[in-house]
């Protein structure tokens, strides 16, 4: 018993200590179960203070998307001298998407394909498919694209709202204003060169350009360049009284509204980046500085019998009289050799500082990015003197041209040319030459349109005077004879000029009706002439039957001695013919050059003649009743396709 | 035997209404009142549809549970693995009916109100366990054979809940039975045996599966694939945590969760609208009480003299723990999003009612804590 209660007891001290081990055990593993629980609530609790307070919420990507291709917003309007709108910006909407939140990318790709005729399947799928989250499907979408987009009801996809830079008139004016990218940042032309101005002035920049003129400019060129099958054309009207430039054209051109499909070619800008050898045009800048520095008087003149040979060279005349020529004539016949004789008079210094400040050796000052600067030699001898004198050897864009021949006729002050809108004249200018000069090359400019190359450039009552020019083009292997610019530049009207009109081509083959030429005179001359018959109404120049400009005397001069040139001035009065002579004279020469150019002029009817002026006295009124000129044609919705 | 019996205390009706944990239910009603004045928030300041309905649901879920405490705990013991038989049977129900449905349901419709049987399932998990714990000596618990049929216990009906699929719910099973073997004694290296095996095995199952099973075990493992469902939710929900700061913006005054960026903010993310209202401190705060019960669920495990009390206490405590950590963790972007709630305020009757019962049981421990059950269920030691 004793035996069995002491087993007992030592049994149930075995079981009580079993049970105190399987407590124990219990105990420790609860308390350690307990304390597991505590660190992962200790852990959540710490995540929450993390994301409330610290702010760190693991998303700084979606923020940064947010906020980065921001684009530019409330850019301001670019408008023509007559407040035209050129450039305006419309509101609209564009296309983002979250690849990581589109769920079927396939799916997507096409439906939006659908939408968007230029975004391509396969494209819009890799931007689905994409790592980022964010990527841009379509800038700018029409309403109707907006609306469809919605429809399609993919997921992922967002709309922000953006801003489209819009042409009304499209191509007309795009190498002067330029373009945006598709972030509304200025990359070329004026949006460029005033991007800063235009995004955050808020006022408009308004251009010297008017419309009007700039539509008639393209379109005659691109008339001229057509038939002559020019590969690229360019043209400016510019005020001489202030520089201004009135309208300015390069061709081929492009529509900043569809910057997709520009071209390299037709991105260049001729008529500011361009720089050509300008050719006879220059022997007015030669026949100025020889008549300003006195070493020729318009009574002068130089033998032009022969070629001047220079080691290889040798200069020729194109129209070869084989005599001696007076000053007028040089000009008249576009004497290579009388040209080159006159600048060696004025001499290499005299020359580059005469050029310098017609503002042909440095860039024009003009408010683009886009300006060429001229290709002048490295080393000035002689021989570069003599080829400069004809406009060979030295390279200048049409914006320099115009706005040094525009100093040759305003009384001799230089402008800079600019494009934006002067309420007046931008201080005094620069003297370059003197006013009597000018006056003188006037006159010879006149002489070149009313009897010389440039008689197609005529335009009756509006006494143009001008100069042909007709470059070889040079290439590496020298000069090419059949690649050629041909251009013309004219001003008008001649007794008191108000604009330079020019106009140039590369490279236009003759036809039929020139005869087969391709010279400025054929091909530039014409075209200057319609710009100008078209364009004077519309700047309020009425046509003056009655005015009339007196030409400098044309005389062959008979074998002088160029040291009897030096004091022709001396020479007396007598030799002055009367008015009855003059004229006679006059025909004679008309006769002469009709038959040297081979061609019948056909004058229209002093009738007709009559009728088609007091149109245009009408229309000039008209222009000017009305000078608060509306938009031409507002094409600025449907410029949104 | 009979001596252990004589130190019994056996209550009166009365007796064990004075010895209810009555701080712990006080803790259980501040939690419940505070999920009712969020849901009043959530519906833009009204009682209608969520909030009144919640405390309906609450008090009805209080009564269910003080009365579960009230009852013996040897009479759970008896019944433990009738309820766990009757809950397998529902499960099984629920896959049928599902499957002839062609998609996913997780709840049998009562006519009256719907009955999810997973959610019996956690509560007649644990009981079960316990009791079967409850029936062997630490020797026995050492012993792997012995282990096998509690396993079958745990991953028959987690296999069930996953083939539904409802991962979370299946994990929780998992987690919870985890909580009960581990303080039930059984060895570390079989703990590490189980997951290893598991982890060979879960292959083998996923051939089991259908595709769009399939389809959606692979969205919840990687819910960067559902971004617009479980990731959009995520997404603002950090947005709102973060615009809390530290006292919040004030009762409802929350943007993420009033102007319906947060849809469906009254189930699972209301913790998301709590901090945003209330901020950091108001966050913690409620952190705070989850833990104040936490603590006490475990002091009853601690202090409960049966093995089954214990275990039963300590499921109890895991469970909610996995309530609490699962759903917090997800709506702080911790953990892939699963369909948790947050006990006791996130709008639902399914899970409340299983949590009251829950904290009803543990209640009942605390109440009996010091019975002394016998291997089998008497009173034999």
């Amino acid at each position: 018993m004793t035996m069995t209660a002491h087993r007992t007891v030592a049994r149930r001290r075995q079981i009580e200590g079993v049970r105190k081990q399987a407590l124990d055990t219990g105990r420790s593993r609860l308390l350690l179960t307990g304390v597991i629980l505590a660190v992962a609530f200790a852990g959540v609790a710490g995540r929450l203070v993390d994301l409330t307070v610290l702010g760190n919420t693991y998303e700084p990507r979606m923020a940064k998307a947010a906020t980065v291709p921001g684009a530019v917003s409330g850019r301001a309007n670019i408008l023509d001298r007559n407040g035209i709108i050129l450039a305006t910006s419309l509101p609209t909407v564009s296309l983002s998407a979250d690849p990581a939140m589109v769920l079927d990318a396939d799916e997507a790709a096409a439906k939006l394909a659908l939408v968007f005729g230029g975004l391509g399947r396969d494209d819009a799928l890799l931007k689905l498919r994409g790592p980022g989250r964010f990527v841009w499907l379509a800038r700018n979408l029409t309403p109707g694209q907006h609306q469809e987009v919605i429809r399609l009801g993919i997921p992922g996809l967002s709309f922000h709202r953006d801003e489209r830079r819009v042409y009304p008139h499209g191509a007309l004016a795009s190498h002067v204003l330029g373009l945006t990218d598709v972030d509304g940042r200025g990359i070329a032309g004026i949006e460029n060169r005033f991007d800063q101005v235009l995004r955050t002035a808020g006022a408009p920049v308004r251009l010297s350009l008017d419309l009007r003129v700039q539509s008639v400019l393209r379109e005659e060129l691109m008339t001229a360049m057509k038939e002559y099958k020019a590969i690229g054309a360019t043209g400016l009207v510019m005020s001489v009284e202030t520089g201004e430039v009135t309208a300015m054209v390069s061709l081929p051109d492009f529509n900043p509204n569809k910057p997709g499909r520009m071209t390299d070619v037709a991105a260049f800008n001729r008529a500011a980046t361009g720089v050509y050898e300008m050719g006879s045009t220059f022997k007015l800048f030669t026949v100025a500085m020889a008549l300003d520095s006195g070493t020729v008087s318009l009574k002068g003149g130089y033998d032009a019998s022969e070629p001047i040979r220079i080691g290889r060279f040798s200069i020729r005349d194109y129209h070869a009289k084989n005599r001696w020529l007076s000053v007028p004539e040089i000009i008249l016949h576009s004497s290579n050799i009388g040209a080159a004789k006159m600048a060696i008079d004025v001499g290499t210094e005299m020359q580059q500082r005469y050029l310098g400040r017609f503002g042909l050796l440095k860039p024009a000052g003009l408010e683009l990015p886009e300006v060429g600067a001229p290709l002048t030699p490295n080393v000035w001898r002689p021989v570069n003197t003599m080829t400069i004198s004809f406009g060979h050897g030295i390279s200048v864009s049409p914006v320099q041209l115009a706005a040094g021949i525009g100093s040759l006729v305003n009384g001799g002050i230089y402008r800079s040319p600019t494009l934006l809108k002067q309420q007046r004249a931008k201080g005094p200018g620069r003297r370059v030459i003197s006013a009597a000069t000018s006056e003188k090359v006037r006159r010879l400019m006149r002489l070149v349109v009313s009897k010389g190359t440039g008689r197609k450039a005529n335009v009756r009552g509006y006494l143009v005077g001008g100069k042909t020019g007709t470059a070889e083009k040079s290439s590496r292997r020298g000069y090419s004879k059949s690649a050629k610019i041909s251009s013309f530049i004219g001003t008008f009207p001649m007794n008191a000029p108000k604009y330079v009109v020019l106009a140039l081509l590369d490279e236009p083959v003759g036809n039929k009706r020139t005869f087969n030429y391709a010279t400025g005179g054929w091909v530039a001359a014409p075209t200057v002439g319609r710009i100008i018959q078209r364009m004077a109404p519309m700047v309020g120049i009425a046509p003056d039957l009655e005015a009339t400009y007196e030409t400098p005397m044309i005389r062959a001069l008979e074998k002088k001695t160029r040291k009897a040139n030096l004091v022709r001035p001396k020479q007396p009065k007598k030799r002055m013919q009367t008015r009855a002579q003059n004229r006679n004279q006059k025909r004679t020469w008309a006769n002469s050059v009709s038959k040297a150019v081979g061609r019948y002029q056909v004058r229209q009817t002093d009738m007709e003649e009559r009728i088609v002026l007091n149109a245009r006295h009408a229309l000039t009124r008209a222009v000017a009743a009305k000078n608060a000129q509306k938009p031409l044609v507002s094409t600025a919705l449907t410029a949104l396709e | 035997m009979r001596e252990d019996s004589l130190n019994q205390p056996e209550f009166t009706f009365g007796q064990k209404l004075l010895n209810l944990h009555w701080f712990l239910v006080f803790l259980i009603c501040m939690t419940a009142a505070i999920g009712v004045a969020m849901l009043y928030s959530a519906a833009n300041g009204s009682f209608q549809p969520w909030a009144s309905r919640h405390m309906v649901r609450f008090g009805v879920g209080l009564v269910v549970m003080i009365t579960i405490a009230l009852i013996d705990v040897r009479i759970w013991l008896r019944y433990a693995y009738v309820f766990y038989g009757l809950s397998l049977v529902l499960l099984i129900l629920v896959e049928i009916m599902g499957y002839v449905g062609m998609g996913a349901q997780r709840w049998l419709d009562l006519g009256y109100f719907n009955l999810q049987p997973s959610e019996l399932m956690k509560i007649a998990l644990v009981l079960a366990l316990a009791r079967y714990f409850h029936g062997l000596s630490l020797e026995d618990v050492e012993r792997p054979t012995r282990l096998i049929m509690p396993l079958l216990m745990v991953f028959t009906p987690a296999g069930l809940v996953l083939r539904q699929p409802d991962l979370g719910t299946a994990l929780m099973l998992i987690l919870a039975s985890g909580g009960i073997f581990f303080v039930a004694g059984v060895r570390i290296w079989q703990f590490a045996l189980v997951i290893v095996s598991g982890l060979i095995a879960a292959p083998v199952g996923w051939q089991f599966l259908h595709e769009y099973q399939k389809a959606r075990i692979m969205t919840f493992l990687n819910p960067e694939a559902d971004p617009l469902g479980a990731g959009y939710h995520i997404i603002q929900s950090k947005i709102a945590l973060g615009s809390g700061g530290m006292t919040g913006k004030g009762y409802m005054q929350g943007t993420q969760g009033h102007l319906n960026f947060l849809p469906e903010m009254q189930t699972d993310f209301i913790f998301t609208m709590l901090a945003e209202e209330f901020g950091l401190v108001g966050g913690l705060g409620l952190l705070a009480m989850y833990g104040l019960l936490l603590v006490y669920g475990v002091a009853i495990a601690t202090r409960s003299y049966s093995q089954f009390g214990r275990l039963v206490a300590m499921g109890v405590t895991v469970t909610f723990f996995l309530y609490v950590f699962i759903n917090i963790a997800m709506v702080m972007g911790l953990i892939p999003v699963v369909g948790v709630p947050l006990p006791l305020i996130s709008y639902g009757g399914t899970a409340m009612m299983t949590l009251l019962i829950g904290f009803g049981l543990l209640i009942g421990v605390w109440v009996h804590r010091d019975v002394v059950i016998g291997r089998r269920g008497g009173d034999e030691v």
